[in-house]
Order: C-alpha cells, then sequence, then structure tokens
C-alpha cells in the first residue's frame, strides 16, 4: 500500500493497532487505533504521550472522541463503500468546529475519481494499491484548481 | 438567457474528458460495474430495460434555440431521432450506445449543454416556474437564484455522495407552479417588511413514501441562502439512512427526526459553519440577474388577432397566457396530443420548434415541469401564425391544464424498475377524451400516471393518481384522488383496491362521473369538489354502486 501525499508517496509511519495485546509492545511509535480501542485504551496512550491517530470507519461518528480530538496527530476515515460519503462532511467538521489541524487521511474502498473532493474536503493523504498509483496521480494532475465553490 | 463564462466552459470541457476516461476505464475492466455504475448515473447515464437512457440537463427549464436545434441533431444522430421531456425539465434519449456518449457530451458542450448531476446521489438539476421572470405574481425572478444554485451545487466536493438524490426547486409567486413542496428543499422567494428572502422547505418528496415538505424557515436572507442550503445538506449528509434505499431520502430523517430537532440541527449547523466566502454579495447576485433581463424592451399595443376559426380560438383560450408586458403572450405548447406519450418531442417538431422561437420568441424556450414546453415572450399580433406553423408539425394541442394533459413516466415501455406500463394508460386517456369541449366541460383536472411506487409519474400529487402495480403477473392499476403539487400541496388518498386495465377506464368515468354529480357550478373543479364531499361518495361509486 501507498500513502499518497498530492502526488508524491509519503512514508507510513504509522502502525495500525486493532488488538488491545500488541499495544503493550508499542513503546516511541506512532499508532493508529481503531475508535472502540481507543474508547477503552486511549487515556493510557496519552498518558504516556504516544503519538495517536484514530480511525474512524466511514459508518463512526465523531461522538465520544471530541474531546480528545487535538491529541490526535491523524485521523483516517476507512471508507465502507466509495459511496459512502459521510467523511466529507465530518471531515469539514473536524476542520472547521474543532479547529483539526493535523493529517486526515482517507483509507478502505475509495476512487481516484474522488481524489479531489477528498482533497477539497480536508483530507491530506490516501491509502492506496501500489498499483492504482499512476491512475490517482493522472486525477491530481487533471485538477485545474476550477470550481464553483 | 444565463451564458457559459470562461470557466463554465473550462469545467465542463474537464468533466466532458474525465467522463471519456472513466468510459475506458469501465471498457477494459479497470472499474468494476458497481464502480463505474454511481460515476455514470452523475453523469445522467443511466442502464434501462433495453439500453442506456441518458439524461441531459436542462437548468431550469430554459433553453435557447440552439441547443434545442442541437438537441434534435442528437436524436437522430445517436438515437432513434426523439427525446424525451421529463418532470425536472431536462430531456431524455433512450437510446444511446454507451461508447458513444462521450461524443455526444461533446456535442452537448458545443452549446453549454451537459448531463452532469442528472441522475445518481448528488444534488440534481435546479427546477423552477416555468412562468419565472414574466408573470404579475412573483417578488422578484427566481432564474437567477436557480443559477446560483446550479453552480453552488455542480460538482460539491462535499455532497457528491449522499446517502440518495436530492431535489431542489424555487419559486418566487404564492402560486406555486414549480411543485416546491414535494421537493427534498423547496424554496419560494417573499417580501416581508420591505425585505426579500426566502421561505425555506425540507422534507417533501413522492416514491413509496409520500411527504408534504415541512417549513422550517419563514424568512431567510437572500445572502445566506448557499450557507443555509450547505447546512441542510450537511445534516443530511452525516444522518441520513444509509442502510436502507427506500429510507435513504431527507424525507424520512425529517420524519424520523421530527420538525423542532431538525429545524434546530439545521440551524445548529448554520451558525458554526457559516462561511463568509458563501456569502452572495449584492454584486455578486447583480452579475447573476444581469444574464436574464428580459429581452423585450418596451410594451406594445398589440393584440391576438380575432380569427374566425374554432381550433384557432381554443387554442388561444387554453394555452396562450398573459405576458407581464403588454402586447405579449407566453404560448403554451403541449406535448400531449392525442393517443401520443407524454412529454415526447421528435426531432423535425425540434427543430421546426427551434426556428419559431428564434421567428417568435427572442430564441427562448422553456420545458415545464408538466412535460409541456412554451415559448415565453410571444407579440401578439403575431400569435395566429405562430398557430398555423405549430399545427403544421403537431404542436397545437389545446390541453393544457385539461384532462389529457397527463404527467405519465416511461413505465415499463423503457424502465427497468417499472412494475406496469404507464405510457398506454395515458395514450387511452387522452384518445378517449379528445373532445375540447368536453374536456373542458370537465373543467380543469390532474391526471398524474407512475408505472411503479417510485411515482416518477407524481401520482401522489394527482388530482387523480394512477399508479401501475403488479398484482400475480398482471398489471393492475390503484386510484388515488385529491393529490396536489400546487400551493396548499397535498398527497391523493387511495380510493380502494386497484383495477385491472380493463376495468381502469370505466372507474375513471365513474369517478368523472362522481365528480359532476357534486358540482355546484361549472367553476368549481374536481379538487374543489374532491376537497368539500372528502373520498367517500368516491368510493360508494366505485365500489357499492358500480354501475
Amino acid at each position: 500500500m501507498i500513502i499518497l501525499n498530492k502526488d508524491k508517496p509519503q512514508k507510513n509511519e504509522y502502525i495500525f493497532l486493532d488488538d488491545l495485546e500488541k499495544l503493550t509492545s508499542i513503546s516511541k511509535k506512532k499508532v493508529i487505533l481503531t475508535k472502540s480501542l481507543w474508547i477503552q485504551k486511549g487515556q493510557l496512550l496519552k498518558k504516556n504521550k504516544i503519538i495517536s491517530g484514530i480511525q474512524l470507519k466511514s459508518d463512526e461518528s465523531l461522538d465520544e472522541i471530541t474531546d480528545d480530538i487535538l491529541y490526535f496527530s491523524l485521523v483516517e476515515f476507512n471508507f465502507l463503500s466509495f459511496k459512502d460519503g459521510r467523511p466529507f462532511s465530518i471531515a469539514k467538521t473536524l476542520r472547521k468546529k474543532l479547529n483539526f489541524k493535523n493529517e486526515i487521511r482517507a483509507s478502505g474502498h475509495i476512487l481516484p475519481d474522488q481524489y479531489i473532493f477528498l482533497i477539497r474536503c480536508g483530507f491530506n493523504t490516501v491509502e492506496i494499491k501500489d498499483e492504482d498509483f499512476d491512475v490517482w496521480v493522472r486525477f491530481f494532475k487533471m485538477d485545474e484548481g476550477l470550481y464553483y465553490q | 438567457m444565463y451564458k457559459y463564462s470562461k470557466k463554465d466552459k473550462k469545467i465542463l470541457k474537464k468533466r466532458t474528458s474525465e467522463f471519456k476516461y472513466q468510459v475506458e476505464r469501465r471498457l477494459n475492466g479497470d472499474l468494476t460495474e458497481d464502480e463505474f455504475k454511481p460515476l455514470r448515473l452523475m453523469n445522467g447515464l443511466y442502464l434501462q430495460l433495453h439500453a442506456y437512457m441518458l439524461r441531459v440537463a436542462i437548468p431550469y427549464g430554459e433553453l435557447s434555440y440552439l441547443q434545442l436545434k442541437k438537441l434534435a441533431e442528437i436524436s437522430k444522430k445517436f438515437d432513434r431521432g426523439y427525446g424525451h421531456f421529463t418532470t425536472r425539465q431536462n430531456i431524455q434519449f433512450n437510446w444511446p450506445k454507451l461508447t458513444d456518449v462521450p461524443k455526444i457530451l461533446e456535442e452537448l458542450a458545443s452549446v453549454e449543454m451537459h448531463a452532469i448531476q442528472t441522475s445518481g446521489n448528488c444534488i440534481r438539476n435546479i427546477s423552477c416556474d416555468h412562468l419565472a421572470g414574466i408573470n404579475n405574481e412573483e417578488v422578484e425572478d427566481p432564474r437567477p437564484w436557480c443559477e446560483i444554485i446550479r453552480q453552488w451545487s455542480t460538482f460539491h466536493p462535499e455532497f457528491s455522495f449522499l446517502p440518495r438524490k436530492f431535489k431542489i426547486a424555487v419559486t418566487a409567486s404564492k402560486k406555486d407552479r414549480a411543485a416546491i413542496e414535494v421537493h427534498d428543499i423547496g424554496l419560494r422567494l417573499v417580501k416581508k417588511n420591505s425585505r426579500i428572502g426566502f421561505e425555506v422547505y425540507v422534507g417533501g418528496g413522492q416514491g413509496r413514501s409520500p411527504f408534504i415538505a415541512k417549513k422550517i424557515k419563514d424568512f431567510l436572507d437572500k445572502k445566506d441562502l448557499l450557507n443555509y442550503l450547505e447546512a441542510i445538506l450537511s445534516v443530511y449528509n452525516e444522518l441520513g439512512r444509509r442502510d436502507n434505499i427506500y429510507k435513504a431520502r431527507i424525507k424520512i430523517l425529517v420524519n424520523e427526526l421530527g420538525e423542532e430537532k431538525i429545524r434546530s440541527m439545521i440551524e445548529d449547523k448554520y451558525k458554526n459553519f457559516a462561511d463568509k466566502k458563501l456569502e452572495l454579495s449584492e454584486n455578486k447576485v447583480k452579475e447573476i440577474y444581469n444574464f436574464f433581463k428580459l429581452p423585450i424592451t418596451h410594451a406594445k399595443n398589440s393584440i391576438i388577432p380575432k380569427v374566425d376559426n374554432v381550433e384557432f380560438k381554443q387554442w388561444v383560450k387554453q394555452n396562450v397566457i398573459n405576458h407581464k408586458i403588454k402586447g405579449y403572450s407566453v404560448v403554451m405548447i403541449s406535448l400531449k396530443p392525442t393517443g401520443k406519450p407524454p412529454g415526447d418531442m421528435n426531432a423535425n417538431q425540434m427543430n421546426e420548434l427551434s426556428q419559431l422561437s428564434y421567428d417568435y420568441s427572442f430564441g427562448e424556450i422553456r420545458v415545464t415541469h408538466e412535460q409541456n414546453v412554451l415559448l415565453p415572450h410571444v407579440e401578439n399580433k403575431k400569435i395566429y401564425n405562430l398557430w398555423l406553423k405549430l399545427k403544421k408539425v403537431g404542436l397545437s394541442a389545446p390541453n393544457i391544464g385539461l384532462i389529457s394533459d397527463i404527467i405519465c413516466c416511461p413505465g415499463m415501455d423503457y424502465c427497468a424498475l417499472a412494475t406496469a406500463r404507464s405510457i398506454p394508460i395515458s395514450q387511452k386517456i387522452s384518445q378517449s377524451f379528445n373532445n375540447y369541449n368536453e374536456q373542458k366541460n370537465i373543467g380543469g383536472l390532474k391526471i398524474k400516471i407512475s408505472g411503479c411506487i417510485n411515482a416518477c409519474g407524481h401520482h401522489h400529487v394527482g388530482n387523480i393518481g394512477i399508479l401501475g402495480l403488479d398484482k400475480n403477473g398482471e398489471e393492475s392499476y390503484q386510484i388515488t384522488l385529491g393529490g396536489s403539487a400546487t400551493e396548499n400541496a397535498s398527497i391523493g388518498e387511495i380510493v380502494g383496491p386497484s383495477f385491472p386495465e380493463s376495468q381502469l377506464m370505466g372507474a375513471l368515468n365513474t369517478i368523472l362521473k362522481t365528480y359532476k354529480k357534486h358540482r355546484i357550478s361549472q367553476d368549481e373543479d374536481f379538487l374543489k369538489v374532491f376537497n368539500r364531499i372528502g373520498i367517500s361518495e368516491f368510493k360508494k361509486d366505485l365500489y357499492d354502486n358500480p354501475q
């Protein structure tokens, strides 16, 4: 998988955690936690000052994590389907209402056809398959910055 | 009329090449059909029963003569020589090949047209009062606001993957010709304390769960329109149901949350997110308004010729409406001639009408949501000549607003979702009531026919609504009475068990007899009688004492 930032690959510094067991072996690395894991163990990570991102499935809201939002170094929206457009609005809430300035990443079932929409809604990066790199870059380069909004 | 800016043209060109690329990726297998579907839908391309169908946007129903000419050309070159005007003031081509679609889009782009957002789970073509800017009742012309919303909603990054489709209609009159109360958002320009702003309605719609919209704001400052629309759409995008396609429209969310709750959520979003950049400055609005100036420069002492011709007189009485400028008229052109599918126009008619609009109406044509078209600015003294020419090409049916002026979906003749045919029913009705005097005697009456519960033929809001169902493999038709899509909109009541096709005309005649029996005067139209006597008398005559 590649983390794409604009038209350049970006090093993925995060380890994805969906299991409590693995949490104990993590020390100073950057981690991404599922929402449920964060709700259970988030305070521990905060206490140990572990740099944390959170992964929200596209059907998960910001409920229960808004108080912690500025602690996260990254919010990842994992699209269950590219047709599920909720993260486009939730990203706006993050940027405009909660003043979240760190990385917002899209992963899961997303299409290159949505790339510019994602960027315009406040996403910085996308996680894509290696073989899809060229198409994503092509969509990025097709954008001329001409919008109505 | 609005004219594309350089920016509009560039955006459209880019979209056309992007779609070409999407088709290529589909054809070489890089996109699955499941992935391609929402992308093609967002570009107006459906897969129907027999073929692809391309729905071309006609923003708020306004067409130039050059655009209509191009539509004629496309229908001949890429389709079967005709097009079908829809209830969203658009036009559909029923037989294009997938591989031809990018070429069609290029042709359309050459006359500032496209198929963007005529389908899919996004904000659809904005619809409008077909008499906007040319009637005397409105507080101001609503078309510039439609154009402002068109621009804002086109490729909106946040609202292109909504739970379901989203329709917005705008009017500026008390008399509602745009059916705003059965839209996801309905907007009415109103004047309060010498200021003009919007009444905002949310959550109307038809389909299998029909709802009349709730008025959630009495007065919205014009400059805040886009910020308020963003607030409504954000609430819907986050909370609209995505687990069940039949419960995904905003009407269900409004109904589940209740009027108070949805209002407070929208207001909350509005307060938190209102963006200065979206505020509409007077200059911006004025710039758009300038496109919509009337082409008529001054009133004239021009009158409609008094010709001793019964057909012409009937047509003038039924199809010609006063223009707000003295000496001019609005000429309604019925696309419901006897025995033809409602809303269809062939290439020859399109070409002829294009020329007539150039010769008689400053090159402008409009499409109505009732699947008719009109010439907006015809000088009165030229009306007889115009009629003669319309008559030559079969565009002079004198039935606007009468029983044979039927809204009808394509039904099982074309549509993959339909459960019954609807076009043959409307053909039967128009053949049965082809006499003008008989229609006039029945009076103003709106029949609307849908071939399935999705209600594209608006049966819920027909004074008489007809819904085609499949009953154990047989087509069967359920009748609703008392619906209305105008101001004080209402959903029709089901009169009782459905009728097989063979009994449908008999049932319709019985309903008309009941109506005539109870009407107090010739002026009391069907809806008024229904609202006065209720459904029981109709039920009794239909089911208890069938004749």
